[in-house]
Order: C-alpha cells, then structure tokens, then sequence
C-alpha cells in the first residue's frame, strides 16, 4: 500500500530536504515573514544571487543575510530551493574573478563552511554588486575580529526547560558515590588560581593535602594536575586525567609527583602498578622532552606502568579531514571510493581513538586497575580517551541527560580549547590551532551507536544536531577555552545551552531502539573492517547519496514497542487479578517481564 | 511429552544408535534405506531434546546417510567471546554435522549453523599446541592428534570445534582423518550425476508437523513454476493482455533448458513459433519476463545464432516474438556487466579476504576494492537500474539479451523485478520470482556453484550469489519496502551450498523432472534428432528420491529462525499487484519497427542481424545525454520515479560490503549486548500474544 503509493528514490534530484531543515532546527517562521528568524535575529541585507549548486547547477535565488544566518530562497524552481547557513559554520570567504573576468558566473563568492561543505554565488558584474554583501558576510561571520558579539549574546529564545541545570559537577560526582574515604572534594581551583584550564571543583586523593596539589601543579604542564574523571562502582578503580610531566631534556624529576602518582594507585588498595596511557606515538612523547615536557620514566615511576596509544596529534588530524572533503564534497567518486577513503587515514585515526579507549576501559573494569591518561596537554586526545572509556563503562553516559553531562563534563569544564579548535567567529581560518578534535570524538559515538544500536537514548540527529551547534554560535554551550573564561564572560547568564533546545523536544533526539539494560561495558570493535563511515553527516550534502528519510522502519519499530509495552501491562493486570484463583500454573510462575527477558536471549 | 516414544525409532536410521551409545559405537548404518522406509527422523519436537544426563540426543540422519566417525565430548566455539558449547562432532558420507549435548533443535531438525555439507567445505585445518596448524586433505592426512579443527566454508562461515579433555584423542584423530577423506570422496557428479542417488532429502518420507504451518507461510504460496497452472495464474497476476502460455516445449523437445512453458504473444501460434527456435543460441527464444503495468514488457532472450538465415516466413515469425506490435523494442545485452570469470575471480578473492588476518587493517579499504567484487554488484545495479526506469517511464519493451541466457540474464531480469515490482519484494513473491528466472529458466546452479566434481570443467562463477548480494543492497536502501529480512537471505545463500533441495542440484527443469519424481511430468521422453540424450535413463529403474525444493525452510530452519526471515517493518499488508499506472511518455516513434539497443545509459538504433538495409532511421540519441541527474533520469524520462519503483544509490559510499555474510568467520571481539532486531521483537510479540491468550482461556468465568 504504502509501498505502491510512494515514489522510492535514494537519489532525490534536489536539495528539497533542506527546506524541512527550516522546521527542524526549532526556528519559528512567522507568517508575512520572508524568512524564518529567530527571536533576536535581525535582517542586515538581501540580494539577488545565483547559487552556484555543485549538484544541479546555477540556481537562481534571493540571499538574506541576518545577523545569525545565510538564507537562499530560490526564484524559479520548483520544488524551491533553500540554504539556511548559520553564519557560524563559515570558515573563510573569498572573491571570485574579478570586474573584468569572462565566462558566465565567474564572478562572485566563494565560502568554505567548517561542516564539509563549500557554497558559491555568482553575483552581477556591474557596480561592485559583491562588496557589500562580502562586507556584511565577513562582519557577522567572524564577529571576534570585529568587535561584535556572538549571535549568542543576543539570541532572545525561550526554551521550556534550562540546559544550564544539566549539569552541575557535585551532583555528577555524588552519582559516582563520591567523596568517599579515598576521595574527597577540593575547592583549591575555586578562583582557577591552580590551574586556569581546570574547573573549580576538582576530584583528588583523600592522603593528597592541597599543598601537595600544589607541588604536583608546578611539574605538570599548565598545572594540569592528575585528577579524578571516573570511579568504577566496583572495582574502585579509577580514570585519572592529567597533562604530561615536565621531565624535559634533563629528565628532572619531582618527588611531589612520584608520591602523588602512588597516593592514586593506592586509592583502590591496589598493590599492581598503575598503568599510565599517554595517547601520543611514542616518538612524539620524546620530541616533547624539548619543549620541557615528556613521560613518567620508568627510573621515577616504579610504581607505574607506561603505554602509549599511538594517536596523533591536532595538525594530522586536521590534514585528514581535509583530505576526507576532498573526497566527498562536491563529488563521490564511484568506482575508487574505498582506496580513496583508505588514504585520508580518517577511519584509521577513529579506530587508534577507539583502541585506546577500549584499552583504558578494559584495564579499569576487568583489570580492576586504576589509570592515568595523559597526552601533551591532556585536553585533545585525553578529554577523546576518558570521555570514550566512560561512555563504554557508564550506561548512564548513554542516556540523552548522561551524554550531555559527559560533555559538559570532560571537554566543557576540562578545558578542551573550543575556541581556538573551532575557531569561533575568527577570521584566521588558517590558524593552525584549529583541529576537529570533538568531531572525531562524535563520529566514535557514532561508531559505537552502530556496532550497539540499542545500547543508546539518543539517536544520530542528536549527535548531528550538536555538531551543528557546535559551529553555529547560537548556544553559549561550546563558546570559550575554559570555564574561567566563561565565568568571566557571564556565558550562562547572558547565553541559552544548547541542552535547553534538545531537552525541550527530547522526542526528537530519542531513539527508538533503544533498550534500558542494566549497567554493563561496552567494547565496540575497533577494526577497520567494522567501521565506517558516517555517511548521513560528512556526505549529507549530496543529495544522491542521501538515505531514505524519515525511515519507516523506526517507525514501525516504535509502533512495536508501544504494542509490547500494551500486551505486557495486560498481562500484568491478568496476573495479579487471576493469581489467587490459579494455582499449579507453569504460566503463573513467570512473571510476563520475566518471560521477555527469556525471549530476548534468543537474538 | 508426546511422541516421545515415536522418535526413538530414529534410532532405525542411525543403525541402532540409540542416545546412550558410547563413543565407541561407531555408526554402521544399514547401507540404504528407500524413501520408503519407516521411521522419520524425528518426528517429535522433542527428538533431540530428551536426552538426559548428557548423553548424546540421536542423530537425525538422513535416508541413507552413514556415520563414518564421531567424536563425543568435542566443544565447538562460539562465534563471540570465546564460549564454547560441548556435544558430538560427526562426520557422516554427506556432511559434518555437531549435536550439541544440550539439543537445542525442536524437532530432529539439525541446526543450519552446526552443520556442513561435505561439499560445502573449503578448508580443513587441524591444529595442535605440539605441531604446526596442518591443511587436510585425503591425500595428506594427519600425523598428530589435533586439538583444534577449523572448518572453513565455502558459505563465509568458520566453524572450531576442539577436544578438551584426555582420553578423546584417537576419536579426535579418526574424525579429522574422516572428515578429509569424505569430502574428497563426496565431490559431487553433479548435472549427469549417474547412480549417485546418495543425497536424499531430509525427512523426505516424513510429512512433519510443522510442515503444515510452513506449507501455509510460504511454500505454497510459492510458484515452482513446474505446472501450467502457475504460469497461467502469474500470467494473470501481472494484466499481461497479449500474451499466452504456450506449452510449445512441453516435452521439453524445442529448448531442453527452457521450461515446458513460455509466455508468448498471444498472435503467435505455436505453429510459427516452433520456426524461432533455431535462431537463437541453445534455441533460448525471446520470451516474457514481467510486465510494468504501465509501461513496457520484459523479455529474456539468447543471442541471435550465428549461423541462422532466417527465410522470410521465419522472419515474420522472428518479428512478431521480438517486436509484435508493442512499439520500440530495445535490445539491452550484458556488455557492461561483469563476465563469468570476472565474478568467480572477485568472489575468490573476496572469500581470501575475509579470512582472519588475511590483510593488514590499514590496507583492508583497498585491498576489499581490489576484489572488484564491489564493482560488480554496482555494475549489476545501474543496468538494472536503467532497465527498470526505461520499462517505467516509456512505452517500450526490452529484451535483455546475453549470449546463453542462462546466467547474468537471470540476475538482471530477477533484479529489474525486484525495483519495478512490489510483489517481488514480498517473501513468496521472491521465492517466486528465483524460482521462475533461475530455476525454472534453466541457470546451471551445480556448474556456476562449483558443486560439481573436481576434475569437470571449472565454469563456475556464483552469479546466484552475485543476485542475492544485489537484493541485499536494495534491502539496505530500502528497508521497508521488502517482506523478508537479511537473516532470509542469509538462509538462501547458505542452503545454495547444501545438497539437500532440487532447487540447487540441477541445471534445468528437464533434469530437475528427470531426478525427481515429478507426477506431473510426462512418462515418455522424447528424443529429437541429434539434440539431447537422456542422459538419466532412470525411467525403469529405483525410484529416484525426491528433492524438496530450498523454500521448504521448515527442513533446516527451526519456526524462530523463520521468524526472521519475515520483516515486521515491510509494507504492511499483503503485496497487491501494481495498479495500472497511467501510459507514460512513449519512446520515440518510429513505427512498430524500431529497435533500439541500450548502452551506457542512452538508447540507439539498431538492426536485427536479418536485416539487410541500415536502419530504418538515421543514428540519432534518442535519450537526452547523460546530465548531472545521472542516467536514470535521462531514461526515466521524468523527475519522479513512478509508484512503487525503487531506484537504488550506486555511488561509492552507497554500495556497502555485506557484513553479516562474508565476516561471519572473523573472531568478533565485539561485547556487551546483542542487539535485538526488529524481526526479534516481532516474535517476542507474537508470545506474548499467545500467552495473552493462554492467559484469557483460562480465565475462570
């Protein structure tokens, strides 16, 4: 019915989905409006363009430029095209030919957006028709090079619930059953007076005083001393995070450290080594002895056992992306698409991530060891192992509200470099601290979601939906290097998280196959022949690779489980109002959850 | 526990065995045993289940089937996290097959996961802490006691069993030994397999219970395609106005590989289409496949034969199958499709590949490339593609023509049905639809599948694998638009290797009638002039057995397992039959002669090999050049695609490697939770409803 009734086509002739796109990312487009807008966005300009569509060719079309976004209505076409661009995803803006330059279309803009797409307008040749939308796109794209405020200072939605209240780090900490009589509380970073990098609540040893915090800060670098992430409920054992020693050239050592190192290892009563996994290749660790860092020896650390993970570091990772949108924007190539995809080494880099997170996670839980991840700084590569290890081991990490936490928790309030890895309303799209660190580490939720597809609340347009956030500068949520810094600019008073928008329609982000289990690790596989790629984000611009949406299947799926969910409670309501009268029942001893646990078992 | 005392009488085909027969007891099996002969295997549900105390449950043989060795206390490995189940390892004259100490099957059925036909088997390692892994083979026998047996299939599957504990080790030795020597022993005769009658069916005498319940779920909703009937009632099914089922080859004496009957147009007499005959290779005419509603007709036809000079009576009878009156005829041969080698090398190369370690991760990406096995499914896709969208959007006909139509032909017809037809999509609807284009079409499965015996001539290539990889893609694109689910498919592949079904064992339906028992078949055979021998010449002799055919699931696949094979999310309801669409565009006029031969995604004219002028038109691109839409739109003719046609990604990311199917025997080191599937869910419903309803009946009033 359903099936004969609707045409089926993987490959839609046009980009019509992006007009659902408007609906979808909760803006409310008032009637008699152009365009839809946001409480707080104001229009700046209009004008005629044609949009250059690497799929379907020139599109002719009105642009509108607010203060938060591009918008593309096309004029002629049927079904009519859109572009809504938040102007916080635009990495860099270029002129296109010259006044004097041939050819139809050459003239006009090229923009590289940070979501793996590139747009480009034509414009008319006559009259520097591009200067003044060239002056106002860079203006309001890149509002830190201009004195401007971020689109999320002046963003005046309402959200029904505050995403600001999701996490708050003593409450997480008390869900871990923490302080406990090995760990305790430490407000010693209060005013971020040890360690502007760090959040002010901070987990440590009991038998570790403040004073000592102090001395190990001084041969930690940037003072980022170990710190407790994560505490495993049984074995005690725990996730330490920290960045590298300063062993330097000279392989100095500091008692204060060494001690610290065995205070942590005897936390747990554990007599073996504590294992230490610092995330860089070996020679990497080496060459950092130059710069005044380094690696726990084995001379000074006899108590510890050192691996290293073999990740890269921010500059490879940032080649390997481009390389991976090379290949997929604006075209797929067909027939040499797998060597392709194997020589930007992305997939490779997600798999040495994944390894190592396994690794941390594994030597926690059944090898009931505590460990301590560092990589240089221990906000990049660290805050991937930790969060990831976490995710494997903390169910509660995999709900909605827990990812959230998790988020908020090691990379927000840790301190990995937003900013400076994103590059927020920066002009300077060459600047080469910029690396998409917290993309990869989405794109390994993503993998794991995958490999267990009912081990998740939330569903892939929730992993989308923040990265997309990540870059619009709509939500204060990923503004900023660090939590001092965020104090300091008022973010949570002056800025909407972007949890109030997914908390507000959880629906949406929820997905249906998931199954409430009980507490249990996950170790997704970590080979090249199980991962993939993430097709519906990096290659979601395509229109002829784009998957069959809304999928029915889900659908259908969801249907089930409320069927499931009806046929239980009737059978619940039948046992208790028949339980007295029957009796000798094989039926009435298994209790109707009972019994889907046994079906289960089966698949 | 009814039955109970019924299904030891199994016992009678395992020689005696009965469950407590010790390791030393090896089975001699009363040599044959007639389809005849009493006593089902398992009858009962509870035929392996009732063994207490850890003896042994018995052995559901087949008729006929020997047990050469056994080896009690084996364990075999599970697939995840290193479990291990304990049971009897057996190597019978047909198979290898574990029963598990604690029987999980219901019925006497062997679980299709613990079992392998002989044949079945790639590779033989044994392996042992004291020596090198060793490769059996007969002629290279063990010279240790092996600890360890790794069975790697043809079907992607890697099965380990190994002997824990003292005191097995002869058994271990004698039964690797065994499973080497009868898998040299029991390479297949194949097509003109003489008095090798050894391979009866399972249960074939023995009409279980669930076997009702599986005739009402699909079996006879399926249509083998063997009697008149069903050509006639699909016939109708598709609205075909024009055409006829003509019984021209009933005996088999027009095309001895095409089936007894033929869709034809309906103006053609038998009389004049007896003349095309000889003007095809393997004398294969064109003939009706399937019918878009509202578009054109798909025929399948052989090459035109070389030396064929049709007179002119033969031409008007050439013309009238070809062309009829039904507007442009375009000729789509198997040029850019993958040849017959170039898929059984990709295959090989593919199954090297998925061999645990068989390449570095960082170079797996590339190297699964270089199998080209990729390639070729996107190959098959994109024609299929085209085919479908011509058939959709203009009022022609295609032909697809390959030089013997018996192998890529079947896969493109097939798959052009599967994107045009929602009935297709259907469980029964596939199954008939393999049965028709493969089956009943004559595609040599014993050659192609490399079943037949060493030393025949090596032609085989799985083009039948090929098909079911190309269905899994649309599955994966198109999840809720079919009725069965990848577990389905996964069935089929594997059972492609598995001797027990006629649908596997034969090349046409001749042979098919020959070696069973069909009633339906005529008595007497008939010989042409020059053409074919009966190769069988069994008319007089034993009573050949009968081969159930593959879609009698219920013989291997427990009622849980066929459970899966149905998709809950599909399209709900029974598949209708399209609705007649509205005539789409017609293709270009031209009159009733015009022939148009597609290739690379545009149409150009054409002339049939009889023609003595050039075409009747000059050379003109009929279809718009291929634009930034691709090629389907081109042909397609319009933006979008008519209801219920499905047009398949081909791209790079798009085209996936069918994982659950080809890295079955690579150790997953995946933990942590199964992930239920929505078939799984299903069934669990399907309990609860039946407890539900226990629970009402008993309800006091």
């Amino acid at each position: 019915m359903a099936s004969s009734s609707t045409p089926k086509y993987n490959s839609n002739s046009l980009e019509n989905s992006s007009s659902k796109q408007t609906l979808k990312d909760g803006t409310n487009w008032e009637q008699n409006e152009e365009i839809p807008r946001l409480p707080g966005e104001t229009r700046v300009t209009d004008k005629d363009v044609i949009y250059m569509c690497p799929f379907n060719g020139p599109v002719k079309g009105r642009v509108y430029i607010t203060n938060y976004r591009l918008y593309l209505r096309s004029v002629e076409n049927d079904p009519v095209v859109i572009l809504n661009v938040p102007l916080g995803v635009i990495s860099r803006i270029e002129k296109m030919g010259g006044a004097s330059s041939r050819g139809e279309n050459s003239y006009g803009l090229d923009i590289t957006c940070k979501d793996m797409r590139n747009l480009r307008f034509a414009l008319k040749q006559e009259g520097h028709s591009r200067r003044d939308i060239f002056e106002v796109l860079t203006k309001y794209a890149f509002p830190q090079s201009h004195n401007l405020l971020f689109f999320a200072f002046v963003n005046e939605e309402k959200f029904s619930e505050n995403g600001w209240m999701v996490y708050n780090p003593m409450s997480e900490y008390r869900r871990q059953g923490l302080p406990n009589e090995r760990w305790r509380v430490t407000f010693i970073n209060e005013h971020y007076g040890l360690c502007d990098t760090y959040p002010s609540l901070l987990v440590v040893p009991y038998n570790a005083t403040d004073d000592d915090l102090k001395k190990v800060a001084a041969f930690r670098s940037r003072n980022r001393i170990p710190v407790l992430s994560w505490i495993h409920p049984e074995t005690q054992a725990v996730i330490m995070r920290c960045s590298q020693p300063l062993v330097g050239m000279s392989g100095k050592r500091n008692k204060d450290d060494e001690r610290y190192l065995d205070v942590i290892r005897e936390a747990n009563g554990q007599i073996s080594k504590l294992t230490i996994y610092d995330a860089r290749p070996n020679v990497n660790a080496v060459a950092n002895k130059a710069t005044g860092g380094g690696y726990e020896g084995e001379d000074a650390y006899p108590n510890a056992e050192l691996f290293f993970l073999d990740i890269h570091n921010i500059h490879v990772m940032r080649e390997s992306l481009k390389k991976l949108k090379d290949i997929v924007f604006p075209n797929v190539e067909e027939s040499h698409w797998l060597s392709s995809l194997e020589s930007t080494h992305w997939l490779e880099h997600i798999k040495l991530v994944l390894t190592g997170a396994i690794q941390v996670a594994e030597k926690v839980s059944s090898g009931r060891s505590s460990v301590l991840v560092h990589c240089s700084d221990g906000w990049d590569r660290t805050a991937q192992l930790t969060s990831l290890a976490m995710l494997m081991l903390d169910s509660y990490y995999r709900t909605i509200e827990g990812f959230e936490v998790l988020v908020q928790k090691e990379w927000i309030s840790f301190g990995h470099k937003f900013a400076s890895r994103i590059g927020h309303g920066d002009k300077n799209h060459a600047d080469t601290d910029r690396s998409p660190i917290f993309l990869q580490f989405i794109d390994c939720v993503w993998q794991m979601s995958k490999q267990f597809p009912t081990a998740f609340e939330f569903n892939e347009q929730f992993l989308i939906t923040i990265l997309d956030h990540l870059y619009s500068c709509r939500f204060g949520t990923f503004l900023y290097n660090s939590e001092f810094l965020r104090e300091k600019e008022k973010v949570t008073e002056k800025t909407l998280s972007l949890w109030s928008l997914i908390n507000s329609e959880k629906s949406k982000y929820t997905n249906p196959f998931y199954s409430k289990e009980l507490n249990r690790a996950l170790y997704p596989v970590a080979s090249m022949r199980h991962l993939e790629l993430w097709v519906n984000y990096y290659i979601r611009w395509n229109p002829r690779i784009r998957q069959q949406q809304p999928n029915p299947v889900e659908q259908r799926y969801m249907e089930l489980l409320a069927l499931r969910d009806d046929y239980i409670r009737r059978l619940e309501e039948l046992q208790i109002t028949n339980n007295s009268k029957i009796s000798n029942s094989s039926a009435s001893s298994t209790s109707p959850s009972q019994m889907v646990s046994q079906v289960q078992t089966h698949f | 526990m009814p039955g109970h005392g019924c299904q030891g009488r199994a016992g009678c085909r395992s020689g005696g065995r009965d469950a407590g027969a010790g390791p030393g007891a090896r089975g001699s099996f009363p040599g044959r045993s007639g389809p005849g002969a009493p006593g089902p295997p398992g009858q009962s549900p509870c035929a392996m289940s009732g063994a207490p105390g850890g003896r042994r449950p018995t052995f559901p043989g087949l008729p006929g089937e020997r047990v050469l060795e056994e080896a009690a206390g084996a364990r075999q490995r599970c697939g995840n996290g290193g479990g291990s189940i304990p049971g009897t390892l057996l190597c019978t004259d047909r198979r290898l097959a574990f029963l598990p100490g604690q029987a999980l099957g219901s019925r006497g059925l062997l679980h299709s996961q613990d079992e392998v036909a002989l044949p079945c088997i790639h590779k033989l390692v044994a392996a042992s802490s004291f020596s090198k892994p060793k490769v059996l083979t007969a002629a290279s026998t063990l010279k240790f006691i092996p600890e360890e047996l790794a069975v790697f299939c043809r079907d992607f599957r890697l099965l380990r069993f190994y002997f824990p504990e003292n005191g097995l080790a002869p058994q271990a030795f004698r039964v690797a030994n065994a499973i080497a020597q009868a898998r040299e022993a029991a390479a297949w005769l194949g097509d003109a397999a003489e008095g090798h009658d050894g391979w009866a069916s399972p249960g074939e005498t023995t009409p279980e219970e669930d076997e009702d319940e599986d005739e009402e779920e699909g079996s006879s909703t399926v249509l083998l395609f063997e009697s008149l009937r069903d050509w006639e009632k699909e016939l109708q099914r598709l609205g075909a106005a024009g055409w006829r089922v003509s019984a021209v080859n009933e005996r088999f004496d027009m095309a001895p590989s095409l089936p007894q009957y033929l869709w034809v147009p309906s103006g053609l007499l038998d009389h004049d289409l007896k003349r095309t005959f000889a003007h095809f290779q393997e004398r294969r005419v064109p003939r009706l496949c399937w019918r878009h509603p509202g578009g054109g007709d798909l025929l399948r036809a052989a090459s035109f034969h070389p030396a064929s000079e049709p007179g002119s009576e033969d031409v008007r009878c050439l013309e009238a199958l070809l062309l009829g009156d039904r507007g442009p005829c375009v000729l789509a041969d198997t040029a850019e499709l993958p040849t017959l080698a170039d898929i059984q090398l990709a295959h090989l190369r593919l199954r090297a590949l998925c061999l645990p370690g068989a390449v570095a991760e960082e170079k797996w990406l590339s190297a699964l490339e270089g199998t080209r096995w990729l390639d070729h499914v996107r190959s098959c896709l994109r024609k299929a593609v085209e085919v479908a969208s011509l058939l959709a959007g203009k009022r022609c006909s295609v032909v697809l023509q390959e030089p013997s139509d018996r192998d890529l032909n079947c896969l493109l017809a097939s798959l052009v049905q599967l994107l045009g037809d929602p009935h297709a999509r259907s469980l029964p609807g596939f199954q008939s639809l393999v049965q028709r284009e493969w089956v009943a079409a004559g595609h040599p499965f014993p050659r192609r599948l490399g079943l037949l015996c060493r030393d025949s001539p090596r032609e085989e290539a799985p083009v039948f694998l090929l098909f079911l990889d190309c269905t899994w893609q649309l599955l994966w694109q198109f999840p809720a638009d079919f009725g069965f689910t990848e577990a389905f498919l996964l069935a089929l592949h594997d059972s492609s290797f598995s001797p027990y079904f006629s649908t596997f064992r034969f090349s046409c339906q001749r042979q098919r009638g020959q070696r069973s028992s069909t009633p339906r078949l005529p008595s007497q055979t008939y010989r042409p002039m020059g053409g074919w021998q009966d190769p069988g010449g069994h008319r007089g002799g034993p009573h050949p057995c009968t081969f159930p055919p593959v879609w009698a699931w219920g013989r291997r696949y427990t009622r849980q397992q066929r459970e899966q094979f149905r998709n809950p999310a599909g399209p709900p309801g029974p598949a209708e039959s399209l609705t007649p669409g509205t005539p789409a565009d017609p293709c270009p006029r031209g009159g009733a002669r015009l022939v148009l031969t597609l290739a690379k995604g545009s149409l150009c004219p054409h002339a049939l090999p009889w023609w003595s002028r050039p075409p009747p038109r000059p050379p003109v691109r009929v279809s718009p050049p291929p634009d930034s839409q691709g090629t389907q739109g081109g042909l397609l003719g319009t933006r979008q695609p008519p209801p219920g046609l499905l047009l398949p990604c081909t791209a790079g990311p798009c085209v996936r490697l069918w994982h659950r199917c080809y890295l079955r025997g690579l150790p997953q080191e995946q933990r942590g939770r199964l992930a239920p599937s929505l078939a799984g869910l299903a069934e669990e419903l399907q309990l609860l409803q039946d407890r539900l309803r226990a629970w009402n009946l008993r309800r006091p009033h």
